[in-house]
């Protein structure tokens, strides 16, 4: 993004606000926070760069990716990589698939349902104002007739279906399941962005997960971090934060971070992490802060993302158009479940690297079998699901004994699905299975994965069950607040980009409402 | 599309840059020396030859020139041969066609023929003095060229040995047919120009070729400057011949170059024209065409691993050709799979039993020493059991789960090297890197149907 103009704090000066991590958790809050008049600095690991600066080119838009080491352990060890955490102004968001379902009431108050997994303490009549203040400032594009939600209205209509879309909607009509097309932050007409400028229309070029190159995909720093740069923030890019310096009081007086090859310190009166679920607890670890209970790096929680995929006679080349653009949510509470929870299905896109990753870790084949079944790639499409993951004492982040170039251990993350979670799998394959048959697919594949990082740090009533309270508020450390996936007290069935920016937003009004 | 249509041309194009001085013209014995094998396409630059100095003929104006030709001739594999002059020319395109930045693609190799650096050509001042009086008005002819004499002086201070006639009377006719002016160009401006921060380090497989017996860009000249360009540069250097390489020792110009194309340069697998056609248009962003173009280059035949040993690459070479079986002209996964791993270029995890990525593979790789001289039912059993858990290796520190895992990235590993190469993406119908070029406004798709392809395609429009 243009950084030219910017606002630029000096490191003696006392910042009001350290942001660390320019995504979805940190931008929307800095946004609110500059706009209050707050003296706001924003420390992103990763570099800035323009949106006509991505490529397609999966090898190489690993520029956008969080692509340091980490140890992925457990019974059902989940990827990192491509397939979560970004990297750069914009974090996560350059990368994400913009794909933004609402959360679901129930999923918030799961517990209060079910009797299992966790509440949120945070009511949804309080967050979805917020959900709705995200989708009208972004401009999300979705169906006139929403079947789950007949009142929602979206600002824009749907993007384009393509392929795959035209597969599950075809399916999912002979099985008698509702599909519609997907709300999606993602504009169908050029927009003018509030605070950015002019974002052009989605074209259907099918990279989202390289990285848009027109603005048409929501990404922070086309729309949250222009408007915090116009209001006084600043963003400074390619700054690692490593160390967290206290006082004898215990509150953050000042953080270290590591840019072009020297350590800096930047001092702040209050330190909000929004560096992700992997990154913030392993800084908090790393720094033995706010961590009396025990509960960082605790409940680790990954979405349940298997995906189905079958081969059509004709070609159907689904690396063409908006990847995501079919939604059902037939399934987040189904009928016949013998689990709780349940899981939303999305039409899968996908590039052929990611497609051959996915096929080689979910199956056994190699030699011709295995080129055989590349070369199938533009005859198979696909639907994948975001499932509920119930929080799990044992699923846990802790810190290995390596260090990375910094010298700060990475990251070790032990994940085994529970028998809820086969459960939800099993369900969704059966129920996918049938969706791509009824639409004429044949030779079905299925390639088992997990998606997102959530939990970590999670919201609680109290510090025995949460690192943060219901604000985000460290129950340690008053000036220190967490705004990322890591709060999440549960997974929800919607996948997090969404209910993120709201909760940023909602975290930014607590902070202002507090006397510091 | 048909595998016919597929098919790329066996015949790459080489297209020969020529010397101050000299036209299309010099290259006439390397054509026929080469035919059937390489098509030589020369051209001649602007002033020179059969080319009027309409638009200028510094090196930026010849550079854009020889792109545009180089662009209407459509070849999908091709190679620079740069002489003298011409070989400044030939680098400064050849960086930018991998930079992505001209609107090319399918560059292979470049060959340089007692070429001029991209740093100021090493040239005594009182010579170029001279050579520049001779297009003065008291010493040019009277159609205000050269003169007979200055060019004949000027052949034979470049020659080793007498030419034969017809060659003594090409060569002087070149001279005297290049425009005073493009004359003066190069020798005022050009060969001082210094365009090496543009040009930087270049990956293409290189030959660079010197005459045992010429003066200031001889050999060690060669390796001092053009190699301090080329990162994968063999040099060559022809007995009996000073600068006039192509005129004076065409049959071994074109031994070399025979030999360069067919051991380095010509071993990658060839990418269809019409995927090519591609990622040369402005559908393609600058920066996808040139990843695209570097990747395609031809693995070095030498390669030395950066951080496998050389038993290690040996066994996962090996163990490539099983997991994914390629034709003739392979890639060499095992060796970009090293590369990635020297660069540090994990995929940002990996399974917590493993040790870090590279002693994972050199420790599995070295639990399998010995897999290439195994029979193939053998090596298909050990694939077998590394794949589901169960292959014991003796002596290993790595238990059968962490092999087992190990493995698993080794082939996702392999399979992504491949599937990234611009000829697997004609094989699986991928054009997605052609979704957007430079503009102000992006392309992408129109149509997204099952079975409908756009006009712009690789395989044109129409439906399937």
């Amino acid at each position: 993004m243009n950084l030219s103009g910017m606002r630029v704090f000096d490191h003696a000066d006392e910042v009001d606000v350290i942001v660390v991590g320019s995504g979805a958790g940190g931008a929307p809050l800095t946004a609110s926070l500059a706009s209050a008049g707050l003296r706001v600095v924003v420390l992103e690991a990763g570099p800035n760069v323009e949106p006509g600066d991505h490529t397609p080119d999966e090898t190489e838009a690993v520029d956008i990716i969080w692509m340091d080491e980490r140890l992925s352990g457990g019974e059902t060890p989940t990827a990192f990589g491509p397939n979560n955490s970004g990297r750069g102004v914009g974090g996560s968001t350059l990368h994400w698939g913009a794909f933004t379902p609402r959360p679901d009431a129930r999923d918030m108050s799961f517990r209060r349902e079910t009797g299992q997994g966790v509440d949120w303490p945070i009511s949804p009549s309080e967050l979805m104002p917020y959900v709705a203040r995200v989708e009208q400032y972004l401009g999300v594009s979705g169906p006139s007739n929403y079947p789950w939600d007949p009142d929602r209205r979206y600002a824009l209509p749907p993007v384009a279906r393509n392929a795959s879309s035209e597969m599950m909607m075809r399916g999912c009509e002979a099985l008698g399941i509702r599909a519609t097309d997907a709300p999606a932050a993602v504009i169908s007409q050029d927009w003018q962005q509030e605070g950015f400028g002019l974002r052009q229309a989605c074209v259907n070029c099918g990279a989202c997960h390289q990285g848009c190159r027109n603005g048409a995909k929501v990404s922070m720093d086309t729309s949250y971090l222009p408007v915090a740069l116009s209001r006084g923030a600043e963003i400074r890019a390619d700054s690692t934060v490593h160390t967290i310096e206290t006082d004898k009081s215990g509150a953050v007086t000042a953080v270290i971070y590591r840019r072009g090859g020297v350590d800096h310190r930047q001092r702040c009166a209050m330190l909000v992490l929004s560096a992700g679920g992997i990154e913030t607890p392993r800084l908090l670890l790393h720094n033995a802060l706010a961590n009396s209970t025990g509960q960082v790096g605790r409940n680790f929680m990954a979405h349940g993302g298997v995906q189905v995929w079958g081969r059509f006679d004709q070609l159907m080349r689904s690396y063409r158009g908006y990847p995501s653009s079919i939604i059902s949510e037939d399934m987040v509470r189904p009928p016949d479940a013998a689990f709780v929870g349940g899981y939303l299905m999305q039409s899968l896109g996908a590039m052929p690297l990611t497609f051959a990753t996915t096929l080689i870790r979910g199956s056994s084949l190699w030699g011709p079998e295995l080129t055989e079944a590349l070369e199938q790639y533009p005859y198979m499409a696909g639907l994948g699901i975001n499932a509920e993951c119930l929080p799990s004492d044992s699923n846990r982040l802790t810190l290995s004994d390596e260090v990375d170039e910094l010298g700060v251990p990475k990251a070790h993350i032990r994940f085994t699905a529970g028998e809820n979670e086969k459960a939800i799998e099993a369900h969704a394959v059966t129920t996918m299975t049938n969706i791509v048959s009824a639409a004429g697919g044949s030779d079905i594949l299925v390639l088992p994965r997990s998606a997102h990082t959530l939990g970590t740090c999670r919201l609680g009533e109290t510090a025995d069950v949460g690192v943060v309270d219901a604000d985000g508020r460290s129950f340690d450390i008053p000036n220190l607040w967490i705004c990322d996936t890591s709060v999440f007290p549960s997974s929800l069935t919607a996948n997090p980009g969404l209910t993120m920016m709201a909760l940023s937003l909602r975290t930014a009004d607590a902070i202002l409402s507090t006397t510091w | 599309m048909s595998s016919k249509s597929a098919r790329v041309s066996a015949r790459p194009v080489a297209f020969c840059l020529h010397a101050l001085g000299a036209s299309s013209v010099e290259f006439a014995h390397l054509r026929d020396a080469l035919a059937g094998e390489i098509e030589v396409v020369a051209i001649d630059l602007p002033g020179f030859g059969d080319t009027a100095w309409v638009d200028g003929a510094s090196v930026e104006e010849t550079v854009e020139f020889v792109i545009r030709r180089i662009r209407a001739h459509g070849a999908a594999r091709w190679m620079l041969v740069g002489h003298s002059m011409g070989g400044k020319i030939a680098s400064i395109i050849a960086a930018r066609t991998l930079s992505g930045r001209a609107p090319l693609f399918g560059l292979a190799g470049v060959v340089l023929l007692a070429a001029s650096p991209v740093t100021p050509e090493p040239m005594a001042e009182d010579r170029r003095e001279l050579m520049i009086g001779w297009a003065s008005e008291s010493h040019s002819a009277s159609d205000g060229h050269l003169s007979d004499e200055s060019a004949r002086e000027f052949v034979d201070a470049n020659i080793a040995e007498p030419l034969a006639e017809t060659d003594m009377a090409s060569a002087v006719s070149g001279v005297r047919r290049t425009d005073p002016l493009a004359w003066r160009a190069w020798l005022e401006r050009g060969s001082r120009e210094d365009w090496s921060s543009e040009v930087g380090n270049l990956a293409v497989p290189a030959l660079i070729v010197s005459g045992a017996q010429d003066g200031d860009l001889g050999d060690p000249a060669q390796r001092r400057l053009n190699g301090a360009t080329y990162l994968a540069a063999k040099f060559v250097t022809i007995e009996h011949a000073a600068h006039l390489l192509p005129i004076e020792r065409p049959q071994e110009v074109a031994a070399a170059i025979l030999t360069f194309w067919r051991d380095h340069a010509g071993t990658s697998p060839g990418v269809p024209p019409s995927t090519g056609r591609v990622i040369a248009s402005e559908r393609t962003s600058e920066r996808t065409r040139g990843i695209l173009s570097r990747r395609v280059l031809a693995d070095d035949p030498g390669y030395q691993p950066l951080v496998l040993s050389s038993q290690q690459l040996a066994t996962l070479r090996d163990i490539a050709e099983r997991l994914v079986p390629q034709g003739d002209d392979a890639i060499d996964l095992a060796a970009r799979v090293d590369q990635q791993l020297g660069r540090g270029g994990g995929d940002g995890w990996r399974n917590a039993a493993l040790p870090a990525d590279v002693d994972a593979y050199r420790l599995g790789l070295d639990a399998l020493v010995g897999f290439g001289v195994d029979t193939p039912e053998r090596q298909g059993e050990m694939i077998a059991q590394l794949i589901d858990g169960s292959f014991v290796a003796e002596g290993s520190t790595l238990n059968s789960k962490q092999l087992q895992f190990w493995f698993e990235d080794a082939r996702v590993d392999l399979a992504r090297q491949w599937m990234a190469h611009p000829a697997t993406f004609s094989r699986v119908k991928y054009d997605g890197f052609g979704n957007g070029g430079d503009g102000v406004r992006k392309q992408g798709f129109t149509l997204l149907e099952a079975g409908r392809r756009e006009a712009w395609e690789p395989s044109g429009g129409g439906t399937e």
